[in-house]
């Protein structure tokens, strides 16, 4: 009688424990069809399209020809690379690779300093020639992709860091002032980016311009129509001169081209990507700021800390792990930066505001060559995923740690 | 005094908060400036745009009935709505019962799925929109063209990880002895689902469902490629093709800008509390 009991409960164990497998699989089925069709299947298929002659229809498989002539050849692609890589050895002999043993230590950081020179040669080495023989244009989009990046991370953390910290003081009207802060991450960037090719427009009568001239400024700029990089502009004769001296000396280098940073026009776009997404870190970091326990707090006022110290000792630390993430979403963002540029973008700038996106995008929209574009952006996806872990790497660490 | 600890927080001046209020204010300013700019240029006249006068003489309200009737802007709203209403029923037609399958069904391979799942938020759309566009023109599954249809602009959008992650969040915190209960009666996962799961999870659908508002209504570059006539086209590219074409009438521009905003707008103020709240606790738990 119990056995019968035990043998027919675990068959319907087993059965229901079948049954509640195919629910599951049913329950999941449309979301996994969806993500594998519009989502993971594409990039086999970029990759695919990227091995073969492709201008609207497929052609011939011509291998990693499209590679090859993005990137000049591949042993200067290595060079880059392993310099990059170069950098993250260096990094853990340098932190962590003599840990416990202080006699092993200095020689670890010799190791390490010799290493950074190596790295140094592989990237510059690896990158002059990609220029030389590589796609330019592609090759430039991704460094005004990065310029992009560090124009709007550090300064939108900076701020949202600066708004959470006052916002979360004991503070009337604090929910407004977020809810006002917050208002741009929401909005159809499409409609805003319109509205900011008028405030940021070359006339004298344009929202910027009027600023401008309310503090004085005389020889008022072109915003978005601006090619020139902002140095140029800012410091344009010291800079001509300064290449009349490094031409005397018989220096062969400039300072010019790429070394002078974005156009003005990249900075104005970088504008509104901080515009849009300070809102959005502040409410991160208001939820890392409300996670800290208020006794910390309470054992530094017993210290006799004053505000700055506690600030500086006690929050910065305790929210690495959340500026981590901000900073990691936001190259995640910014390397993809799209609607705006393309929106705000005008024929006038010339490429000055190509990003890596935007010139995929040219790359497959207007010239058609589908097979470059798919090769294009597998690497920028390659791209990114260097990026992150390498702040992974260096930063995840430090921010976890402590 | 029992009153007093009831409320909030009580609130006191202190005269070291002054510099933090002005801060504060310059900081909200200069993130509204953009909207009161747009709205006062779109209640202009054409000539008070171009000279640049902070707010019109007389408000120019026919600006909107212009770029409503002759811009199409009645038609891409329409679309947009739509558009919008279609892809949050089905989000939440597919997230639900995945985020739900990925918190309280046992099946083999679970948790795989779910890490797959969740890479594929790390994946940068400029690597799949170009082999999407084909698989829509019908060039790599036979299906034929799905151009500026409504499908091709709402299928690709309604599995969206980070709602299924939310929502899988969100049920896992739901009581066991709930199940157990629900399964004493007699009840299988789907009636628990509809019966229980989804009333006690009002707040986090309600989330879900918001920000799948704001996407899809703020979506641009995907409608860009597959609304090739005004057919299914929404208003974000509508917006565009009027920049494109409008040129120089900027209070039509703008008009046009703030129809698109309005109802982000309205539905923000009403709710922002979901916004705000659904967000912090997504960020940090991820």
């Amino acid at each position: 009688m119990a056995d019968t009991v035990t043998t027919t409960g675990s068959s319907s164990v087993i059965g229901r424990r079948r049954r509640e497998a195919i629910t599951g699989y049913l329950y999941i089925l449309p979301a996994f069809l969806i993500v594998s069709i519009f989502g993971v299947f594409p990039i086999g298929y970029a990759i695919y399209m990227s091995l073969f002659r492709w201008r609207i229809k497929q052609g011939r498989f011509i291998g990693l020809a499209n590679y090859q002539k993005l990137l000049g050849n591949g042993w200067l692609a290595l060079a880059f690379l392993v310099g990059l890589a170069l950098v993250l050895v260096a990094h853990w002999l340098w932190v962590d690779a003599f840990k416990d043993n202080s006699s092993k230590r200095r020689m670890g950081k010799i190791i390490a300093s010799l290493l950074l020179i190596a790295s140094a040669f592989g990237i510059i080495y690896g990158w002059r020639g990609m220029m030389i023989v590589g796609d330019k244009r592609f090759l430039i989009s991704i460094v005004r992709t990065v310029f992009y990046a560090f124009m709007t991370i550090p300064v939108q953390i900076f701020l949202a860091l600066s708004i959470a910290y006052m916002l979360f003081q004991k503070i009337r009207f604090s929910e407004f002032y977020r809810m006002l802060f917050f208002l741009p991450y929401i909005t159809p960037a499409v409609a805003v980016s319109v509205v900011f090719r008028t405030i940021f427009n070359p006339r004298e009568t344009s929202l910027a311009n009027q600023v401008l001239s309310g503090f004085g400024v005389t020889e008022l700029p072109k915003w978005l129509l601006e090619k020139k990089p902002v140095l140029t502009l800012l410091f344009g004769n010291q800079i001509d001169s300064f290449n009349q001296w490094l031409s005397s000396t018989g220096a062969g280098w400039q300072f010019d081209g790429l070394w002078l940073g974005p156009s003005l026009a990249l900075v104005v776009a970088a504008v509104f990507g901080i515009w849009t997404f300070t809102g959005y870190n502040v409410i991160i970091f208001l939820a890392g700021l409300g996670g800290i326990s208020n006794n910390v707090y309470e054992a530094a006022d017993i210290d006799g800390a004053n505000n700055f110290e506690k600030f500086w000792h006690i929050t910065i630390p305790l929210l690495a792990p959340v500026t981590f993430y901000l900073t990691i979403l936001g190259f995640i963002g910014a390397l993809q930066a799209f609607t705006h540029v393309f929106v705000m973008k005008t024929p006038a700038v010339g490429r000055a505001m190509d990003v890596a996106s935007i010139h995929i995008f040219d790359t497959f929209y207007k010239s058609n060559n589908f097979s470059k574009a798919a090769a294009e952006s597998i690497l920028l996806f390659i791209v990114i995923l260097l990026i992150t872990i390498i702040q992974n790497r260096i930063l995840g660490k430090k921010a976890l740690n402590g | 005094m029992a009153k007093k600890t009831k409320h909030k927080q009580a609130y006191e001046f202190k005269s070291s908060h002054i510099p933090i209020y002005i801060m504060l204010t310059i900081g909200a300013v200069v993130a509204v400036i953009p909207f009161f700019y747009m709205f006062s240029t779109s209640l202009m006249t054409l000539g008070e745009t171009i000279n640049k006068t902070l707010l019109p003489a007389q408000p120019q309200f026919n600006n909107y009935s212009e770029a409503w009737n002759e811009a199409k802007f009645s038609k891409y709203f329409l679309n947009s709505a739509i558009i919008t209403a279609l892809t949050i029923l089905g989000t939440l037609a597919v997230v639900i019962p995945a985020g739900y399958a990925f918190a309280n069904i046992r099946f083999p391979g679970r948790s795989i799925f779910f890490m797959v799942l969740l890479a594929t938020m790390m994946i940068p759309y400029t690597v799949i929109f170009l082999p999407n566009l084909l698989m829509i023109r019908g060039k790599i599954i036979p299906w034929g063209s799905h151009l500026n249809t409504l499908q091709a602009l709402i299928i690709p959008f309604l599995a969206g990880p980070f709602y299924i992650f939310l929502l899988r969040q969100f049920f896992i915190g739901i009581p066991k002895e709930l199940w157990d209960a629900a399964r004493i009666d007699g009840a299988g996962h789907g009636k628990f689902l509809t019966s229980i799961v989804v009333p006690i999870s009002t707040p986090v659908i309600l989330t879900v469902t918001l920000l799948t508002f704001i996407h899809s209504w703020n979506e641009f570059i995907w409608p860009l490629l597959v609304t090739t006539t005004p057919k299914w086209r929404p208003l974000g590219v509508g917006l565009y093709s009027f920049v494109t074409e409008a040129g120089p009438e900027t209070q039509l521009l703008m008009a046009g800008s703030v129809i698109t905003l309005l109802p982000v707008l309205i539905l923000y103020f009403v709710t922002q509390k979901y916004f705000t709240e659904g967000i912090a606790t997504s960020g940090l738990k991820g």
